[in-house]
């Protein structure tokens, strides 16, 4: 039987058996991967993993169960298993969930792209990440090399009681570089175009190619040559200037995180924690400096948060978060929003797969930009530090005390750039650190970053994020560590 | 029907199943070698916060891996479902990958055999564990929480786990487990204290208790204190210790990091790089931790010393780093499609003699953390240095007493500095697992240390 006939029959069933509210979510995801390590092949590898999930509402209570399986039969017993879960949690809840109203929705998105990343032959695509291995291999000190390509096709078609009825097909394509040198007892390490997982965007094999990873393989091959001779920053409170793929981070932990409405509402008490933007300071929180206005944008193109439709069907849109410095918006879906006294979702609720039930996440959180040039940036600071590619991140439950660590920095003395330096660190208090906002580099230097493994929820869902950042300064910001 | 009817899970995949299928398969594969790993299973999990069940989910699903060898050139796919045309379809594109990948130079071939063990973790209380019970037990959480005018959040969750590999060598390795976990969140007057219990059997799951250690740390003390910052000695709990053992296992015990010499154990290997009071092992087969007895390779896990009286004895090794370093596997691979080399996912720190209160009595003047939040590995894995902040019941103490709560802190510290100088390690050991989240887990003891960096606090 067609996915699409049990889809009908899914919620129809529900409907019958005095479900409230009723959606059913097919998924089905391709993920091709391929690894080169030391100039060897990692790993090559396709991955199909397909299913359905189905959430009710009954009593005022959710369930949510799901199946792999794509027979009658076990959708039937996924959908009685949800229910079962709804009406065993009843009379537990004093407060039914109202959910904020939502006409029925139908259409369909599909990410545009140039070239289908599926379509291009996997010798094709091992060619391009042998390359760049090897011109990260050809640098001394090297221990290792990595060079990734990641590409996923998403199919989702969901279906509520309410009438909604949304597909959409998203095509993402990633790609890194790093490298690990070793002199001595140092060791160092540098990722091009971006660390951890590298550079996600919604888009074509075009993305990729785009990276330039064989350019990129040369200049981080001196870098980290430089990084082992370096001195570390001296370690008080000084001026910086983030790269953008660091500030990306930034927003994404001290921005994205604490304006989850779910989140302020306790919702993740038991595993990431809670929020310091409580509902009592939205419209009047001084977040950062008139120079910062950060919004939640899920049309933005090319982005790892942008669709069609949110898991409930709420229809993208851009929803302003943070304007000219002051708290104005949270990410939210038809619960929370009600539950707050708000009249819509901004349309950030999602699911990982199939396999779990949607959460409120980022979509694009993006930094608006400014007007000056990274030049005129560092030009107007006399001394600090320009630092570049996460190296580590860490921040407090509340999202207040942040510290992160880069891979490289640059110091900065008389508004020219200098040496460079290792293992930066930089610490701050999120509000304190977005109030020394002192200017953002202007559209030309904007970029959009995907972030494909941002944690939340039991079991943790790993989710695709966008973070759209131009570099920008930050006045009295501690940097380094005191060693003893 | 009644929810009491509808909640048992459905029943496992089963060895028989599994290895027909896969068997089916494999004899007409048309390639030199072919391994599947397959692992899977459901769960029940279920989050509360405020006198709320706000998520409830049943969660089945499973990945199936399939590496196909053609002439030294691997292949690798992955499925979902156990059925014979999704996992022909499966073997055919592990088989087209491998046509066209370049050969590998390290590959090692699959095992023929493996070493037996004995290990029975499936628990069918657990399994059956219904969704009315469920709710049973988290109400008598939330009367407990509110007879001590506390607000709780957590979650409860049950699972079934199977495991399998089944090779063309003949290698067939099948394993069923149950799982339970509970963590609480208790919090009151502007504090909070957490605990969380493990076990594979729901029936020993002992949430009263981990409610008992998260309520004592939330009520009955003044507002939260700010400390001066600077190192100070520390009383780590034992859900501290696994935070910072859980980075140890990917930045210092796995071989990757050792190849690339980040890990702080690289070249130290008989050296002394700890306290002689600290000892720890992985062992994958020892029933006190949520054991798991071969790896996703087919090899039986053996019990590996990382650090033994503080001396640097070994790292964990699958079938490709051990053919690089000359040694057998120890049985920790991980995922085919895993870049992230063998890791240990079952530490063992050795406990002392000491009880923790006398512990805590040997503390003149230092601060007591339950838990850690966030810690990162990253900043310069070659001396362990990490960050991380408290959460859910930090202490000031004097005199051996706990004097008051403090805010939250953010330590920057050097692990290898401060498990060098370690002044108690608690006689009473803890499982600390967060099973909803991931595999593995650690059982450790409190420790007293000499000095830990705090250099942030958290606050407005």
């Amino acid at each position: 039987m067609a996915d699409e006939t049990l889809l009908r029959q899914t919620i129809a069933h529900l409907k019958r058996r005095g479900a409230a509210y009723a959606e059913a979510r097919t998924v089905c995801r391709l993920h091709e991967s391929l690894a080169v390590e030391n100039g060897q092949v990692k790993n090559v590898s396709l991955a199909t993993d397909a299913g359905v999930g189905v959430r009710v509402l009954v009593g005022g209570s959710w369930g949510f169960a799901c199946t792999p399986q794509r027979t009658q039969a076990a959708w039937r017993r996924a959908a009685d298993e949800a229910l079962a879960i709804a009406r065993a949690s009843a009379p537990l809840n004093r407060r039914a969930v109202a959910l904020t109203p939502l006409a029925p929705q139908r259409g369909t998105y599909t990410t545009p792209c140039a070239v289908d990343p599926f379509s291009v032959p996997l010798a094709k695509k091992l060619d391009y990440l042998f390359w760049a291995s090897q011109v990260l291999r050809e640098g001394p000190h090297v221990t290792r090399t990595s060079a990734l390509l990641d590409f996923y096709r998403t199919e989702k078609h969901l279906l509520t009681s309410e009438g909604t009825d949304v597909r959409q097909t998203i095509i993402e394509s990633a790609a890194m570089i790093e490298v690990v040198a070793q002199s001595g007892e140092e060791v160092q390490r540098r990722s091009y175009p971006n660390s951890h997982h590298g550079a996600y965007a919604q888009g074509g094999y075009e993305y990729v190619k785009s990276l330039d990873l064989v350019g990129g393989a040369a200049q981080i091959r001196q870098e980290v040559v430089q990084l082992l001779r370096a001195k570390e920053p001296r370690p008080g409170p000084t001026t910086i200037i983030l790269d953008s793929s660091q500030l990306a981070l930034q927003i994404h932990e001290s921005c994205g995180h604490p304006v989850e409405l779910d989140r302020v509402q306790g919702t993740e008490l038991s595993y990431a924690g809670g929020s310091f933007l409580t509902t009592d300071k939205r419209g009047r929180f001084r977040y950062g400096s008139p120079l910062v206005t950060i919004v939640a944008d899920s049309t933005v193109p090319g982005g790892c948060g942008t669709f069609g439709f949110d898991d409930e069907g709420v229809p993208a849109a851009r929803h302003e978060i943070v304007t000219r410095g002051i708290f104005t918006g949270y990410l939210s879906s038809r619960e929370s929003a009600a539950k707050a006294g708000l009249r819509e979702s901004s349309g950030a609720m999602r699911a990982e797969s199939w396999s779990v039930p949607p959460l409120v996440r980022m979509t694009n959180v993006n930094l608006e930009p400014g007007d000056a040039t990274l030049d005129e940036l560092i030009h107007e600071t006399k001394r600090g530090y320009l630092l570049s590619t996460n190296k580590s991140w860490s921040i407090d439950d509340q999202r207040l005390n942040f510290q992160f660590s880069t891979e490289i920095g640059w110091e900065i003395a008389g508004g020219r750039l200098g040496r460079v330096v290792k293992n930066p660190i930089y610490t701050g208090i999120t509000p304190r650190f977005w109030g020394g906002c002192t200017g953002i580099a202007h559209r030309s230097f904007w970029k959009l970053w995907g972030i494909p493994n941002c944690g939340k929820g039991e079991p943790t869902q790993s989710m695709h994020v966008g973070h759209g950042t131009a570099p920008a300064r930050f006045a009295h910001v501690l940097v380094g560590r005191k060693r003893r | 029907m009644t929810a009491r009817t509808v909640a048992s899970p459905p029943l496992l995949i089963g060895q028989a199943r599994i290895f027909q299928m896969l068997d089916a398969v494999t004899k007409r594969a048309p390639a030199d070698a072919v391994s599947w790993y397959l692992t899977g299973g459901s769960q029940r999990v279920t989050r509360f916060a405020y006198e709320t069940i706000h998520q409830d989910l049943h969660q089945e699903d499973a990945a199936i891996y399939c590496t196909a060898v053609l002439g030294g050139r691997l292949g690798v796919a992955i499925a979902n479902r156990l059925e014979p045309s999704v996992l022909r379809a499966t073997l055919r594109s592990a088989v087209e990958i491998a046509r066209v990948a370049p050969k590998q130079q390290h590959f090692h071939g699959f095992p023929k055999t493996a070493a037996p063990y004995r290990l029975n973790g499936f628990v069918p209380a657990t399994a059956a564990y219904a969704a009315v019970e469920r709710v049973e037990r988290i109400q008598q959480l939330f009367r407990t929480a509110r007879a001590r005018k506390a607000e709780l959040a957590g979650s409860l969750m049950t699972g079934t786990r199977e495991m399998a590999v089944v090779n063309s060598l003949g290698l067939r390795r099948h394993h069923a487990s149950t799982v339970a976990g509970v963590k609480c969140i208790a919090m009151a007057r502007g504090l909070s204290g957490f605990g969380s219990a493990a076990h594979t059997d729901i029936r020993l799951l002992d949430d009263a208790a981990a409610l008992e250690r998260a309520l004592e740390k939330c009520t009955g003390w003044g507002a939260p204190r700010t400390l001066r910052l600077g190192a100070y000695p520390v009383l780590l709990e034992p859900e501290a210790i696994a935070e910072i053992a859980g980075w140890l296992t990917f930045i210092a015990f796995g071989a990757k990091s050792f190849q690339e010499h980040s890990s702080c154990l690289a070249g130290r290997i008989g050296d002394r790089v700890l306290s002689p009071s600290m000892t720890i092992v992985d062992d994958g087969l020892d029933p006190r931790g949520l054991a798991l007895p071969f790896d996703c390779e087919g090899t039986t896990k053996t019990r590996v010393p990382l650090i033994e009286r503080g001396i640097a004895r070994g790292i964990v090794y699958d079938r490709r780093y051990g053919t690089l370093y000359g040694r057998a596997s120890t049985g920790h691979a991980t995922s085919p499609t895993e870049t992230e080399g063998p890791v240990p996912f079952h530490l063992f720190v050795a406990p002392g003699t000491t009880p923790r209160e006398a512990l805590l009595r040997r503390l003149d003047r230092g601060i007591l953390v339950t838990r850690f939040h966030y810690i990162n590995g990253y900043l310069n894995p070659r001396e362990a240095l990490m960050t991380g902040l408290t959460r859910d019941g930090t202490f000031w103490v004097e005199d051996g007493r706990i004097k008051a709560p403090l805010r939250n802190l953010r330590f920057t510290q050097s692990i290898v500095e401060a498990f060098s100088h370690v002044r108690g390690v608690s006689a009473e050991t803890r499982l600390v697992a967060d099973p909803a989240q991931e595999f593995g887990a650690t059982v450790a003891p409190s420790l007293l240390l000499d000095r830990f960096t705090f250099t942030g606090v958290s606050t407005q």
